[in-house]
């Protein structure tokens, strides 16, 4: 067993290896541009003034997210995927966009109980507003959003009829950890969460159904209401850590090293639950840098689409499709499996899953879907290699073209499979990307490399 | 292509490249060479037919007596002289005529009123609870059948033998088939041609990771990877060595069970399959939908089953049908049906003793939301079909339904001999003890001249509740002891052949 190391100090080498080991776990894939950009800067320039930037608001998907009625409620779903695919591929140097499906993923809600579209877009924008902000600000926001007061049963709520669906998720899933309370600070809990209700898309209280009494919670004793609720909950030192193990999982690996996590945690308290020390101190940190956590991420399906996609520079992709592949591939956005969200990690692999992953890239390779239709956009092979300064001379473009889509260092073998592939019988001196051919092997020698059981990891 | 050519693309051939014999040298726990062992499952197989959204199952089964059914719902319920009637108390759905002759042949059992206890009625939870056989407050990660596969199965087999240990036909995995402790147990697919297209020009590679988490992650995928093309070819052989021997209806579901006959004749030893259609969930202008899709179900079965004689394999094979949770009595204002709880399912197949099993519906005592009790635990099937048709011992039980649950005598190898003892079954009275009056009932598999008399415990005979020519079926037949004091009473039927006993209990 692999042994983890705390160690937050920065690294000394700022070089093209930590470049990319940095892009591909802070964005949804890179290319050779970005590479180069990240080194012209210097590492801490780039983590605090590009990565962790305060972005703009993104324009709205539509007049209808303040359309409080329940209207073409399928199609505004998939308009607000559509809309949220674009801003991760069109996101930049930033990386709000990863935070924002971290916080999908950690503060869940499900469209189909939610009910309507519109709500998940506010909660949506509740994720961006608050990506890398305080931690109790969010949490405060997140227990009074329409979306999450439906899907975990807030509205229902209330006054001697408490419904302790929140208030146990608010602790178990979203905030401490199994353990770090009693069933009774549920009970307790719940009531002080009590009179919220939603109408259309507006969170409205209701004194009447609030429950004023004296509630003993986490230890505490008073007339708690739900802001009440989340402050006691950051007093709470299992608050921090729970959080911290989380993002440990997202930006390191999945085998989490308790005492790493408890650094990390200890700079979360520090700074009072803002969260951009402890993500500022941990992407320049020695041990997210070390060799261990590098390629140690199997991608998630919507790392996996729109990784490639920015990868190859598409910036306006078939959204269909790619709505259509997250299915095949179990990662449809707005609609996680349960509250506890995506397991993920190898849960994403099975027999069905990675084949169909592989369809995916032979088709946005082909232009063409595995029914022979056309995608709305066509990859240029040969102008996309020629992008690099060595297309002419196939040993070296394979090495560069595998930095960029593999974080996994490639074996000789693999080396030597994929150059067979490119060359296809022809030898090494002939190639050129002027051969009339070259456009047909560089569709082979593409497929093969995004079949290789490397390209799933980041 | 042919299998040479398939495996030419796998590098698998001599001289087909850099890659030769790939698959031989990575140390995958795939690689075993043992055959599963059919004896270990009685070479037999179970198919479950999952009807997803909650099926109307006042709909299915119908309570054609009871006014109370009709009171509830005026425009939806089924009228008595539509339904298929199975006994005098209780019909079938008239788009469920394609399993009448099933059902008159002694293959279908109709189990009644089959949920658990604190109904959830919440599709997802509903659905999960059913798949992972969980009490209702209890959540858990994996499905029962793959902790059968993971946990009973390897007594005699081993993990991730040649043939997958279980196929889900479908684009998705069900949570029923994973098991904490080893992962996935099955394999999914839509169709073998399309798994093997899906597989085809994939290549294995025997690069051995280093022994780092990115290493160990990076051997996981090529395990999977392996084992999709191992399995891809193995199905796609199967599946080309046997042709179905009827024509099932065009649907998603007659394509799902033509490939599952199929592979069990080619002789693939997985011992479970999972088949399913939705559109269950009739909230809406239910009647015309429901009967779509009851029609479709009905059709796809008996295709199946007909499939299966032809093809000699009908006695390896028990189909049961599931489903989240049965609708609400009352129809709602959209001329459908809100969710609810217990509902009957169907169990069939050539070894199934048919007939109704359980009461109609109680529709007086109903629960707070107005919803059925239930009287048969879901897991009381599982566990039928876990120990009559794939032989488990009873006493592992609990490592796949965590407890011990009673099965029902439904499924056995005498079943399709319509002679001797089996040509009728008694059933236990219902309610008992009781007071004045139990229902008894019997299933004859063949037209009987019966006799049904009641006896005190001293041997004197009471009264005679039948005595008459029978049709196949069900029978219910009223009990009503209000003249008579507490105490042991028997109930006898008698084929002139054969005569069985039931003991019951008066308590005044």
């Amino acid at each position: 067993m692999v042994k983890g190391i705390t160690n937050l100090s920065k690294i000394s080498e700022w070089d093209e290896a930590a470049a990319r080991h940095l892009l591909a776990r802070t964005l949804f894939g890179y290319t050779k541009q970005d590479v180069e950009f990240a080194l012209s800067q210097s590492l801490d320039n780039f983590v605090d003034n590009y990565l962790l930037s305060d972005q703009p608001e993104p324009a709205q998907p539509g007049y209808w997210v303040n359309d409080p009625a329940n209207e073409n409620n399928t199609e505004r779903t998939r308009e607000l995927i559509y809309w949220w695919y674009n801003l991760m591929i069109t996101q930049g140097y930033s990386l709000r966009e990863r935070m924002v499906l971290f916080w999908h993923n950690h503060y869940v809600s499900d469209v189909s109980k939610v009910g309507l579209a519109q709500r998940m877009y506010w909660q949506n924008k509740l994720f961006r507003d608050h990506a890398m902000g305080n931690l109790i600000d969010f949490t405060k926001a997140v227990t009074l959003d329409p979306a999450m007061l439906i899907y975990l049963d807030g509205t229902k709520n209330r006054k001697g009829a408490p419904n302790e669906n929140y208030a146990r998720e608010l602790m178990e899933l979203f905030t401490l950890g199994i353990g770090n309370y009693t069933e009774n600070d549920i009970q307790e809990g719940a009531r002080a969460l009590t009179g919220w209700r939603v109408d259309g898309i507006t969170p409205y209280f209701t004194e009447s159904r609030f429950d004023e009494g004296v509630k003993t919670f986490l230890g505490q004793t008073g007339n708690f209401n739900h802001e009440d609720v989340v402050d006691i909950i950051f007093t709470q030192p299992a608050a921090a850590t729970y959080f911290c193990r989380e993002l440990y999982h997202e930006f390191m690996h999945v085998a989490v090293d308790e005492p790493s996590v408890e650094a990390m945690a200890q700079i979360l308290r520090e700074n009072n639950y803002n969260l951009k020390p402890v993500l500022s101190t941990l992407l320049k940190s020695v041990m997210f840098h070390t060799d261990e956590v590098r390629g140690a991420k199997i991608k998630s399906p919507i790392e996996l689409i729109i990784g490639t996609m920015r990868q190859f520079n598409v910036l306006t992709p078939d959204y269909v499709y790619m709505r259509q592949v997250a299915d095949q591939i179990k990662q449809v956005l707005f609609s996680p499996p349960n509250v506890s969200g995506w397991d993920g990690d190898k849960v994403w692999i099975n027999t069905t899953t990675l084949p169909a992953r592989h369809i995916f890239t032979d088709a946005v390779v082909n232009g063409k879907k595995p029914n022979g239709g056309d995608l709305t956009f066509q990859i240029d092979l040969v102008e996309y290699v020629r992008t690099f300064p060595s297309s002419e001379d196939a040993v070296q473009l394979i090495d560069d073209l595998a930095t960029i889509f593999l974080q996994f260092p490639l074996s000789e073998n693999r080396r030597e499979y994929l150059l067979d592939t490119l060359l296809d019988g022809a030898e090494v001196y002939d190639w050129s990307t002027n051969d009339p051919l070259a456009e047909d092997r560089l569709k082979l020698f593409f497929k093969a490399m995004l079949r290789l059981s490397e390209f799933q990891l980041s | 292509m042919d299998r040479r050519e398939f495996l030419r693309n796998l590098g698998m051939v001599a001289g087909a490249g850099t890659i030769s014999m790939a698959l031989g040298n990575i140390p995958v726990r795939a690689f075993s060479k043992s055959f599963l062992n059919i004896q270990a499952v009685n070479g037999k197989v179970i198919v479950l037919l999952q009807l997803s959204g909650g099926n109307d199952g006042l709909n299915t089964i119908i309570p054609i007596e009871d006014g109370l059914y009709y009171n509830a719902r005026p425009s939806l319920g089924i009228k008595k002289e539509d339904a298929i009637k199975l006994n005098y108390l209780t019909g079938m759905h008239p788009s469920l005529q394609p399993l009448k002759a099933l059902y008159d042949e002694g293959n279908v059992a109709v189990v009644q009123n089959v949920g658990y206890d604190s109904p959830n009625r919440s599709h997802f939870r509903s659905t999960d609870i059913w798949l992972t056989a969980s009490d209702s407050n209890v959540v858990i990660d994996d499905g029962w059948v793959g902790r059968y596969l993971a946990k009973v199965l390897p007594d005699h087999n081993p993990i991730n033998p040649e043939h997958p240990m279980a196929i889900q036909i479908g684009s998705s995995q069900s949570s029923l088939l994973e098991c904490t402790c080893q992962g996935s147990m099955g394999i999914s697919f839509e169709s073998p041609n399309q798994f093997y297209q899906l597989i085809n020009g994939s290549t294995a590679d025997n690069d051995p990771p280093p022994n780092t988490i990115a290493g160990n992650q990076l051997k996981y995928i090529k395990e999977i990877a392996a084992l999709s093309i191992r399995y891809a070819e193995i199905i796609k052989e199967k599946a080309d060595l046997v042709e179905n021997k009827v024509e099932y209806p065009n649907t998603r579901l007659g394509r799902q069970l033509a490939i599952v006959a199929e592979l069990i004749a080619g002789g693939l030893e997985t011992p479970v399959y999972l088949t399913s259609i939705g559109g269950f969930d009739t909230h809406a202008n239910q009647a015309g939908n429901h009967a779509n899709l009851l029609s479709g179900v009905a059709q796809a079965i008996d295709a199946f089953q007909a499939d299966l004689k032809l093809l000699g394999i009908d006695d390896k094979v028990v189909l049961m049908t599931f489903s989240e949770f049965g609708r609400r009595l009352n129809q709602n204002g959209s001329g459908g049906t809100d969710h609810g709880t217990a509902a009957p399912l169907f169990i069939i197949g050539r070894n199934v003793y048919g007939g109704v099993y359980g009461n109609n519906p109680d529709l007086v005592d109903l629960d707070n939301s107005g919803d059925i009790k239930y009287q048969y635990d879901f897991r009381q099937l599982y566990a039928t079909l876990l120990t009559q048709q794939l032989g488990m011992p009873v006493d592992r039980m609990p490592d796949v339904l965590m407890k011990d649950f009673d099965t029902l005598p439904l499924i056995s190898e005498t079943a399709g001999n319509l002679n001797g003892p089996t040509s009728f079954h008694l059933y236990q009275n219902y309610p008992n003890p009781f007071n004045p009056a139990t229902t008894i009932s019997y299933f004859l598999r063949v037209p009987l001249e019966v006799r049904l008399d009641v006896f005190t415990a001293n041997g004197e005979k009471l009264v005679t509740l039948v005595n008459e020519y029978q049709d196949v079926g069900n029978h219910n037949i009223r009990f009503d002891a209000s003249a008579y004091p507490s105490g042991i009473y028997f109930a006898r039927l008698d084929s002139g052949s054969y005569r069985k006993t039931i003991k019951m209990a008066l308590v005044k």
